[in-house]
């Protein structure tokens, strides 16, 4: 089989509720993404933590973050911040495809890389958000802050990487 | 029913853009009719309340915490501007004595109605929009805390927004800078109405006013009551720029840094249309409604 194959679900944890681990991260991520911080401008600027945790797992285990989860996952965040629903849930969704594409350059590669990867997801996932919103509202939205969000979630990516890479060998062992 | 292997692959090959069409239903569906959104929106808002109630408050205490610290640095400095800041308020206090004195002496003397009954409710504020595109914030006090849509959100300094959604324990309000929000105003001293027009950036704009007026940086804004939505007086903030000859207000309530607000409800509840039927509301309030009242003379 050729190696950039989905791993199956055979070789997958020592602990079986590991397999809810990019599940639960994912949560937590759309958790912390809407809480009240109390800095000038946050709202505008919140890093995009449902991208790292999806754009993570899809790469490593892809297996435990199905189109479904993704679905829900987005579609709850839009309900919650008010956003139009569906935009995050159409967002994560056509990430899948993409990222499964390629993730064969991204696995067992060194950090650098992944970062380099990550990079390029986010630019084209702030400005498919820009080109939605902006068709969706009728007009041009504010591309200066989508820009800066960008740099945020990217410039955030290494401690979300590091987090969930050490948690994914702590329960699941060697992906 | 049997699934062969492969048409369970097929199925599990199907899901993505199956997924992916639903998703754009449900944008197109949100743009199109804001009903459902709305109900299945406020179902979520009430489920995840508790849970984001007590996921907020651990960023609350490391705010109260982070403020502390800043205090402590500053303190002197804190206490000699508070020192100058209360006996300017107790000169204000003691106008203020004055004046409504003399309101209620001029009420009595044109035999005035008693002005609209206003009640509160107190909310904190749970969780933040997450979203680069909307500002609103959801607060923990639903229909089952007197609050309605419409309702004018308040802090002690100014207009905050209003609620624009409501579920049984938690409620959403929609910022001043949100991009559909649009309260009428005045300018106060000068008389010149305008409606400030939110656009997702930090200061809102003031619009649709007349041909020829003039609006000076630190002309202060209220809400005027036209379109009876927002109550009238309520102070919003200032004239603090220019943007390509529109000006710019920066609000007196800091928007960025709410926490605990009050919803003032004058009666206007249903103001806003509202295409799905209230449930019943306990009321809270002692005092009859504005509508309830005659004149009396």
């Amino acid at each position: 089989m050729p190696r950039s194959a989905v791993p199956t679900p055979s070789d997958a944890a020592a602990m079986p509720w590991a397999r809810l681990l990019p599940v639960a991260t994912t949560a937590f991520a759309l958790l912390l993404s809407i809480q009240p911080v109390h800095l000038a401008g946050y709202a505008a600027l919140a890093p995009a933590f449902t991208l790292m945790t999806v754009y993570h797992w899809t790469i490593y285990r892809p297996d435990l973050l199905p189109p479904l989860i993704l679905f829900a996952i987005g579609a709850i965040q839009d309900l919650i911040s008010g956003e139009t629903p569906g935009v995050t849930a159409l967002l994560l969704l056509l990430t899948r495809p993409i990222l499964l594409s390629v993730r064969r350059h991204f696995v067992g590669r060194p950090f650098p890389f992944v970062w380099a990867g990550f990079t390029l997801l986010t630019g084209g996932a702030m400005l498919f958000f820009w080109a939605l919103q902006s068709l969706l509202a009728g007009q041009l939205i504010e591309f200066r802050s989508v820009i800066f969000r960008g740099v945020l979630t990217v410039s955030i990516f290494p401690v979300a990487s590091f987090i969930l890479g050490r948690s994914q060998r702590a329960l699941m062992g060697v992906s | 029913m049997r699934i062969s292997p492969a048409g369970r692959a097929t199925m599990r090959r199907m899901t993505l853009p199956l997924l992916v069409m639903l998703s754009i239903a449900m944008i197109i569906i949100g743009k199109a009719d804001q009903m459902v959104v709305e109900s299945a929106a406020n179902w979520l808002m009430d489920a995840t309340a508790p849970t984001l109630e007590m996921l907020s408050r651990p960023a609350a205490a490391l705010d109260v915490a982070v403020d502390r610290a800043r205090g402590f640095v500053t303190v002197y400095e804190e206490n000699a501007r508070l020192k100058e800041e209360n006996e300017r308020l107790l000169g204000w206090q003691q106008a203020a004595l004055k004046l409504s004195s003399e309101n209620a002496q001029l009420r009595d003397l044109l035999k005035l109605a008693p002005g609209p009954e206003i009640s509160y409710v107190t909310a904190r504020v749970i969780a933040d929009s997450g979203g680069a595109y909307a500002r609103s914030v959801i607060i923990d006090a639903g229909r089952e805390n007197g609050v309605a849509r419409g309702q004018a959100a308040v802090t002690g300094n100014g207009l905050v927004g209003r609620i624009s959604e409501t579920g049984r324990r938690a409620a959403r309000v929609l910022l001043i800078t949100d991009l559909n929000s649009r309260v009428p105003v005045i300018v106060d001293g000068v008389g010149q109405r305008a409606i400030l027009v939110g656009d997702n950036s930090e200061r809102p704009s003031l619009r649709y006013m007349e041909e020829g007026a003039t609006v000076r940086i630190g002309d202060k804004i209220v809400t005027s009551g036209q379109g009876g939505v927002f109550p009238p007086g309520l102070p919003v903030g200032v004239v603090a720029g220019f943007d390509s000859g529109v000006p710019r207000v920066e609000a007196y309530a800091a928007l960025t840094r709410v926490d605990y607000l009050r919803l003032l409800d004058y009666g206007l509840a249903n103001a806003l249309p509202n295409p799905l039927p209230l449930a019943p509301r306990v009321s809270k309030r002692t005092e009859p409604l504005v509508g309830a009242t005659t004149a009396r003379r």
